[in-house]
């Protein structure tokens, strides 16, 4: 009877496995999210088990009936792929937020500008990127505060927005480092230790945000697709 | 009983939701269980529908998770917010107006004559 039991209860387990493991394959998204919604799933499967099991139903059925309940892997993929893809978008745009002052201050100390010439043109005149930065900064703002807590007073940003959103601030980081490698080409800065760091650190950046446009155009168009 | 067509919850189910979970923290799977049960089956929603829309509210910071341990398994349990509770006081209301004036258009009665 015991090993009944736990003949049925591994049988049970490799169903939910299998369930778990093709829809794993169809959800794109942050590792850890995905993660976390398999967890939930499985916990979510098992009561369902239970219910069934309690109805009188052999564990197999029970199993299988608990799975056809849930939906098609397919389509529970397509009802997280939203939440997925805003998921995806916000934390692109918290890292390019969070990393964006350590890549800015160098180029900040490198080519501020003298100290006898203040205001914003001279800034714009030495820093010709400042316009972009604060068009990705108000992009960002909006694209977080919309998706999150303030889209209870804030028309909602659907997720194929913010992954617009996320897409256009890569492009914008994009376009800002490759113009700021650029002055510092034409402008015949000896090549200091600090304009060594403020290239590296955008050329870095540059790779993260052709990554980034890459990774988004490709859940825009799994989006599409389903 | 009519079956109930899934596109006439849309705009309702975030205040079901949060209804549901008015009384004390429940995992998703009990809250799906819990709108079929209160509603004697007929709000039997596909399992996809709601847990990506409690992600979302939780998103919204209407409701929170705490993961627990329960029996071997990771199992997240949804409680409301204060912020999902009084948006709860809001839909609530939004929904009375609604359904007073749905119920008085859709009431069987003799309309006036148009001159």
């Amino acid at each position: 009877m015991a090993s009944h039991r736990i003949n049925a209860s591994v049988g049970v387990d490799r169903q939910h496995t299998a369930y778990l493991a093709d829809l794993a394959a169809r959800l794109h998204g942050p590792r850890r999210r995905r993660e976390a919604i398999l967890t939930e799933l499985r916990d979510g499967l098992h009561h369902a088990t239970e219910d069934r099991l309690a109805d009188g139903l052999p564990p197999e059925q029970a199993a299988t009936a608990a799975i056809a309940q849930f939906g098609t892997p397919q389509a529970v993929a397509d009802a997280f792929a939203g939440e997925l893809a805003a998921a995806y978008a916000r934390r692109t745009i918290a890292w390019y937020i969070a990393t964006g002052p350590f890549v800015g201050i160098w180029w900040l100390l490198l080519l501020h500008p003298s100290p006898w010439r203040t205001g914003l043109i001279a800034f714009v005149a030495a820093i010709p990127v400042i316009p972009l930065i604060a068009v990705a900064i108000a992009t960002a703002g909006a694209t977080l505060a919309t998706t999150g807590r303030l889209m209870r007073w804030l028309p909602e940003t659907g997720p194929h927005r913010a992954l617009t959103a996320a897409t256009a601030i890569a492009v914008l980081c994009l376009t800002g480092d490759l113009t700021m490698i650029t002055v510092l080409g034409l402008s015949g800065t000896p090549l200091r230790s600090l304009a060594v760091i403020a290239t590296a650190a955008s050329l870095t950046r540059i790779a993260c945000s052709i990554t980034t446009i890459r990774h988004a155009a490709r859940v825009v168009s799994s989006m599409r697709s389903r | 009983m009519l079956p109930m067509r899934p596109e006439l919850l849309k705009g309702h189910l975030d205040a079901l939701l949060l209804a549901v979970l008015e009384p004390g923290p429940q995992h998703g799977y009990a809250v799906i269980e819990a709108l079929r049960s209160g509603s004697n089956g007929t709000l039997d929603l596909p399992t996809g529908t709601v847990y990506p829309a409690l992600h979302r509210l939780e998103r919204a910071g209407l409701i929170a998770s705490d993961w627990q341990t329960v029996g071997g398994r990771r199992r997240r349990a949804y409680h409301l917010t204060s912020a999902g509770h009084a948006a709860l006081g809001d839909q609530r209301a939004i929904w009375d107006q609604f359904s007073t004036a749905m119920t008085t258009v859709l009431t069987r009665r003799t309309w006036p004559a148009t001159a």
